[in-house]
């Protein structure tokens, strides 16, 4: 018998397989935006919103000011309630649009 | 895709009693309710369908449901015959279980795990055979209000897409846009809030996976919960498992002020999880086939804001009505219990010709008198206590309970009463001494009692 019990593999799907499974309606352009981007650049080191993100939505840029692939966003509403600033803008995609769950 | 009905047709205006700003479980409860006492009720939904943006655990309590619907028609996954809490230090686990005989007996301790987004169309397609007039693919931007202030309608991302009736029920769930722009809510905290992501699995190469793996026949299924640093590791939340007929749902939960400073993302915390050697044996073969993504109210009873306005009530997640304290995660009956009320609280106003908030107001006072405020400030104090003690109760104890069973067990050639009472010295030494115990069972003497 081995020393150490093998723990079983379990393959985790990458973010972009995750992302995948869930049926999108792109709206056309983005719903999330910030408020004042010179926030994100000058008084916010945290990128909190990068941070809290299950979805890879926000990215780091070279000028603090964050990419948002709003594409991939879930619509869960976490990265509204993490920025310390509150400079996050979220609306709801319109008439629908973003993400359609089968299961939930 | 099926098209949505026009909200701007002009004959909708003037033509309802209610509005319901959201078509999920206290939206719809409200709106069966509401509609049997003869109301005209429309829900409005930004989903393609009732629950197409719908995410929980999860195990739905149905004891209120039960009185509004035929239960034995809904899409049910299984009925939860196992309760298992779990701690995880990285590498250990020290469980408790219960399957109590009763749970395989209807009306199974009203606890069933669901999939959402069948299960809210469902709920809302009773709604409609009550009567409810349901808008789908329509989003609810704002509250229209007269010059009195009192909420008189609402508008929409269709084109003319305002809609006036006498009473708006606020039905949106936790991340409540409407309920905050309408300064009706302030926007919660961050550190009343959780962030939570979930997987569903299914297991194609593994014949009965689901039934071997958690020792279950028929319709049985169990909900898992787990805590500690084995869990999300020094975040203050949990993981969970839950079967479905077919799936297995996975996934974690933690305050988003420790999301964005002691916990790595998400999505890599989930797989840690999933990765635990008490867990990984369960959800190994597993194929994702949906990642989803929600937050939680958490705020419990200090963060509800007023439930009744001139014109309006707030219902279910959107009044921050969650009981999420570690051993129990239930919005479900509460969301359910509140759209309840609520409906026969409009009712009862627009039976009077009113619409303020002082008609409105049996809605918070049969709240208040039933389980669901009750739950909520009963264990409210042990969500602030639970985080003052965090890292005693969710590393340092799982961690001198697990080495402590280990010891107690022990098979050496020692007498096993030498084995009790070192396991008895390491949570001692842990928990600060017999005075730190009594201490410790004063401040959770209630969780008991
Ligand atoms: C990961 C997770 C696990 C959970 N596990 C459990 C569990 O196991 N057991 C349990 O009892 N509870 C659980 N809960 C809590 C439970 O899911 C919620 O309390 C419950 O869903 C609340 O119901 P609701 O109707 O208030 O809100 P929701 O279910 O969120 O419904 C809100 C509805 O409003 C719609 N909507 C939102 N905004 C608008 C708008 N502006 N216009 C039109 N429509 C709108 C949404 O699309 C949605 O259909 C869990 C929650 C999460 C996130
Ligand atoms: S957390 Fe807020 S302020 Fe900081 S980068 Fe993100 S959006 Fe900008
Ligand atoms: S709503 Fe959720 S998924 Fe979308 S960007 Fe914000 S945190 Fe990411």
């Amino acid at each position: 018998m081995s020393a150490q019990p093998s723990v079983p593999d379990v393959d985790n799907a990458t973010l972009e397989d995750r992302l995948y499974t869930v049926k999108y309606e792109d709206p056309g352009d983005s719903h999330l935006d910030v408020k004042v981007p010179g926030f994100c650049a000058e008084r916010c080191d945290t990128d909190d919103c990068i941070d809290v993100c299950p979805a890879g939505v926000w990215q780091q840029t070279d000028d603090g000011v964050p990419q948002i692939a709003y594409e991939n966003c879930l619509e869960c509403g976490s990265c509204r309630f993490a920025c310390p600033l509150n400079n996050v803008v979220w609306e709801y995609p319109e008439n629908g649009a973003g993400v359609t769950y089968r299961h939930g | 895709m099926t098209e949505p009905t026009e909200t701007t047709d002009p004959n909708y205006d003037g033509a309802f009693d209610a509005i319901v700003v959201g078509a999920g479980l206290a939206g719809s409860a409200a709106a069966i309710t509401m509609a049997r006492e003869g109301l005209d009720v429309i829900a409005i939904e930004r989903g393609s369908s009732p629950g197409a943006k719908n995410v929980f655990g999860g195990v739905l309590y149905t004891p209120t449901l039960r009185e509004l619907v035929d239960v034995d028609d809904a899409p049910l996954e299984r009925y939860v015959a196992e309760k298992r809490f779990s701690m995880l230090t990285p590498e250990d686990e020290t469980a408790v279980s219960m399957r109590p005989g009763a749970w395989h007996e209807e009306p199974h301790n009203d606890s069933y795990t669901v999939l959402r987004g069948e299960f809210d169309e469902w709920l809302a397609e009773q709604a409609v055979e009550d009567g409810t007039v349901l808008v789908t693919e329509t989003t609810v931007t704002d509250l229209l209000r007269d010059e009195r202030g009192t909420i008189v309608g609402v508008d929409t991302d269709r084109p003319n897409g305002e809609l006036r009736a006498p009473i708006v029920v606020l039905a949106e769930g936790a991340n409540s846009l409407v309920t905050e722009r309408a300064d009706l809510k302030e926007t919660a905290d961050r550190s009343d809030v959780a962030v939570a992501v979930k997987e569903v699995l299914e297991f194609p190469d593994t014949e009965g996976a689901i039934e071997q793996r958690f020792r279950l026949t028929d319709e049985a299924g169990v909900s898992y919960h787990y805590f500690g640093e084995g869990a999300v590791g020094d975040a203050f939340g949990g993981g969970f498992l839950y079967t479905n007929e077919d799936t297995v749902s996975v996934g974690i939960a933690y305050r988003i002020s420790d999301a964005v400073d002691r916990q790595p993302k998400p999505e890599e915390t989930l797989n840690a999880f999933k990765s635990h050697p008490a867990v990984a044996p369960l959800v190994r073969n597993g194929r994702t086939v949906e990642y989803t993504a929600k937050t939680i109210p958490e705020g419990g009873p200090d963060a509800i804001p007023d439930l009744v306005h001139d014109g309006a009530v707030v219902v279910g997640d959107a009044a921050g009505l969650v009981l999420n304290n570690g051993v129990h995660l239930e919005g479900t009956n509460m969301a359910i219990e509140s759209g309840y009320h609520a409906g026969r609280a409009v009712a009862e106003a627009i039976e009077a010709g009113r619409v303020d908030a002082a008609a409105l107001s049996s809605y918070p006072e049969h709240l208040e008198g039933s389980f669901v405020v009750r739950n909520l400030e009963r264990y409210g104090w042990l969500m602030e206590r639970a985080i003052e003690d965090r890292d005693l109760l969710f590393a340092d104890l799982p961690r001198a309970i697990a080495d402590a069973g280990e010891e107690y067990f022990r098979i050496d050639r020692d007498p096993k009463a030498v084995h009790a009472e070192n396991a008895k010295e390491r949570v001692l030494e842990t928990v600060g001494g017999w005075t730190g115990a009594a201490k410790l069972a004063w401040r959770y003497r209630k969780v008991v009692s």
